[in-house]
């Protein structure tokens, strides 16, 4: 039930999370980030290497030019987190309707 | 490939029970005590007051010696305090509890959220309980503030 905590932390930034919106249409440079995202191009640099650091997004040189792309494996995590926490949730809704009935059963006694 | 975080999750359920029934189960410390768990843990509630800003205070207690012995190959003490509000709240139809977040290293305190919402159909009850576990967008000046840490934490990997 414990949550994968760098997952979280990387998404956990608003600017980070346009970015990786703006990368999900495929690789960019920086500057067509900087341009989608409406971001200031020091913003873009800095949150792209935290990206970069924490395994969300990789790079691809091309001569001088650089595309930044998403990698799936930090995604398909916050997915198998996202499913274990839903799970959690069904499991807790199950004990909710055995604790309803318990709960019927003592009123009806009484 | 999905980006879907700020997409809450929805869990919904229909009960053979009155709106009062599945409340109590709610609102008061028997009630939730009963069915809050989760697996393998049992929560104590030391406050819960259901009013708008009302507390709701527990501790999450490793209950079983699986679990006891898991947390202790984690390194996590067996029992966690949890400190949340009610947020909104329409007695037997609608309340939102909101956790606050205050146990991740290296991320700014933050929020979650627990919204339920109840409806009598005939002699059954519908609930639907959306949560969202992750930051929300309104709570990005508190996430601003604690950027600096995590920057500072993911530099040291650089």
């Amino acid at each position: 039930m414990f949550m994968q905590l760098d997952v979280f932390k990387t998404l956990a930034d608003p600017t980070r999370r346009r970015i990786v919106e703006v990368l999900r249409d495929g690789e960019k440079q920086v500057n067509e980030v900087v341009e989608k995202a409406g971001i200031h191009q020091s913003g873009v640099s800095r949150h792209l290497r935290i990206l970069l650091e924490a395994g969300f997004v990789n790079v691809r040189p091309d001569g001088q030019r650089r595309y930044y792309g998403l990698r799936p494996e930090p995604f398909r995590e916050l997915e198998s987190w996202l499913d274990r926490y839903k799970r959690l949730w069904d499991e807790r809704l199950d004990r909710f309707g055995a604790a309803l009935e318990k709960k019927q059963k003592k009123g009806r006694q009484s | 490939m999905s980006t879907q975080t700020k997409q809450p999750v929805i869990v919904e359920r229909t009960y053979k029970a009155t709106l009062a029934d599945i409340w109590a189960l709610w609102t008061t410390k028997a009630g939730f005590e009963s069915w809050w768990g989760p697996q393998g843990f049992r929560a104590d509630v030391h406050a819960i007051e259901p009013k708008v800003g009302g507390a709701l205070r527990y501790d999450m207690v490793a209950d079983s010696p699986e679990m006891i012995e898991a947390m202790k190959k984690m390194g996590r003490p067996p029992s966690h305090p949890t400190t949340a509000r009610f947020t909104e709240l329409s007695p037997e139809t609608h309340l939102v509890i909101t956790n606050v977040i205050d146990f991740l290293p290296g991320v700014a305190i933050y929020e979650s959220t627990i919204t339920v919402d109840l409806t009598a159909k005939g002699d059954r009850v519908q609930m639907v309980v959306i949560l969202s576990p992750m930051h929300s967008d309104e709570m990005g000046q508190m996430q601003k503030e604690g950027f600096t840490s995590q920057l500072t934490k993911l530099d040291r990997f650089a």
